[in-house]
């Protein structure tokens, strides 16, 4: 029964799009109608208006900035609720399956035959680390922003935690506290609109940020400002699904 | 004939790839019998999604959305709108993706297993067990 399902779908799948042949738009037409209206707008004017070369942080962050607002609210929400989910005291941890155990060797650490990851990861993670920071504050000017440069952040607390085992580790942020920062995110974001309503504007309307520099400067200050929290928000759910997660499941090479 | 195949798959092939993406995502959800495996299902169903957004976003001879001296008009440069909305739907799907993470780890806690048929099995047995336990009291 479901794999006739399957097959059916499949096939209309396959047939659809000489269906919809006329509607759907020629790849790489620049006359399309995505390609037409508002887009063109957005090109031409992102750099006089927000003062911002990347066209798409000038999107995302100030021609659309309520939707990213509330996309951040979502991510920050999804932790919590991963939080909730998990509210429970486990009972035990779950262990390993039996045919994933590796074999281990007399001195009771797992074999490493290459490259030895407790030394490199150490040295990689503040190189990302620096990564992070530049796509971050550069998000602006070329490619890069808020959502990568955390999870760019956020990758590499996974990295250290999963990766090298320390007997003491350097950041433990509990999940409760991963999504205690993680609010910090989405209240950055809002703080920064108040902020824009107090010097006379409407709600995130950058120019009117109460600071005396240039006009195309307090987009970049907004914009800057708005990045940092999207950043925060981001690093922060990552953390906090990763610690719900790791404290309930173990592996094959942990010491308990 | 030939030239109108190619003419075809120039202008809307593309198409057809994401959908197929699209009916492979939805046919694994429907076919596995694993609880992950229908997680990273619903992920493939995504990325087909965040792709057709993609392509739409396409133009021949544009650069990447980023303004450089030698490019000023609007017909230069891909159109950036497609790629900030899907920015953050690849960003949202990570949380959905923790989201249901979290429920297989309580389903497994509770059932001991995340395979369906094996669930179902055991769900049958608690609730039959539980009327036993509800009779005699």
């Amino acid at each position: 029964m479901r794999k006739t399902i399957t097959v059916i779908l499949l096939i209309v799948a396959v047939i659809m799009p000489f269906l919809a042949f006329d509607i759907l738009p020629v790849i790489g037409d620049p006359q399309s109608a995505p390609n037409t209206h508002v887009s063109d707008y957005y090109i031409e004017h992102a750099i006089e208006e927000c003062n911002s070369p990347n066209m798409v942080t000038a999107v995302i962050v100030d021609y659309r900035a309520f939707d990213t607002m509330f996309e951040t609210t979502v991510m920050f929400l999804a932790g919590l609720s991963v939080v909730i989910i998990l509210a429970n005291r486990p009972k035990k941890r779950i262990p390993a399956h039996s045919s994933l155990k590796r074999v281990r060797h007399s001195g009771g650490r797992p074999v490493f035959e290459t490259v030895n990851k407790d030394v490199m990861i150490s040295v990689i993670e503040p190189l990302i680390l620096i990564y992070a920071i530049y796509v971050l504050f550069h998000g602006e000017v070329s490619l890069g922003g808020g959502f990568q440069a955390g999870a760019l952040i956020g990758m590499t607390y996974l990295l250290d935690v999963m990766v090298v085992k320390r007997d003491k580790p350097i950041f433990n942020l509990s999940k409760t506290k991963a999504a205690a920062i993680a609010g910090f995110g989405p209240l950055i974001y809002a703080l920064t609109g108040i902020v824009t309503i107090l010097g006379g504007g409407l709600y995130l309307e950058y120019n009117k940020i109460p600071l005396s520099v240039h006009q195309a400067e307090l987009h970049s200050i907004g914009i800057t400002a708005v990045e940092i929290g999207v950043t925060i928000g981001v690093a922060g759910t990552i953390i906090t699904i990763l610690s719900a997660l790791m404290e309930r499941t173990s592996f094959d090479d942990d010491n308990d | 004939m030939m030239t109108t195949i190619n003419a075809f798959l120039a202008a809307k092939g593309i198409y057809m790839l994401t959908l197929a993406l699209l009916a492979l995502g939805v046919a694994g959800i429907i076919v596995c019998n694993n609880y992950m495996k229908k997680l990273i299902c619903m992920n493939v169903m995504q990325v087909a999604v965040i792709f057709f957004f993609l392509c739409l976003g396409q133009k021949s001879p544009g650069t990447i959305p980023v303004a450089v001296d030698t490019a000023v008009k609007a017909s230069e440069y891909i159109n950036p709108l497609p790629h900030g909305l899907m920015l953050t739907a690849i960003v949202v799907s990570l949380g959905t993706t923790g989201v249901g993470l979290s429920l297989l780890l309580r389903i497994r806690e509770k059932y001991g297993t995340i395979e369906e048929d094996d669930l179902l099995r055991r769900e049958e047995l608690m609730t039959r067990k539980k009327k036993d336990g509800g009779d005699r009291n």
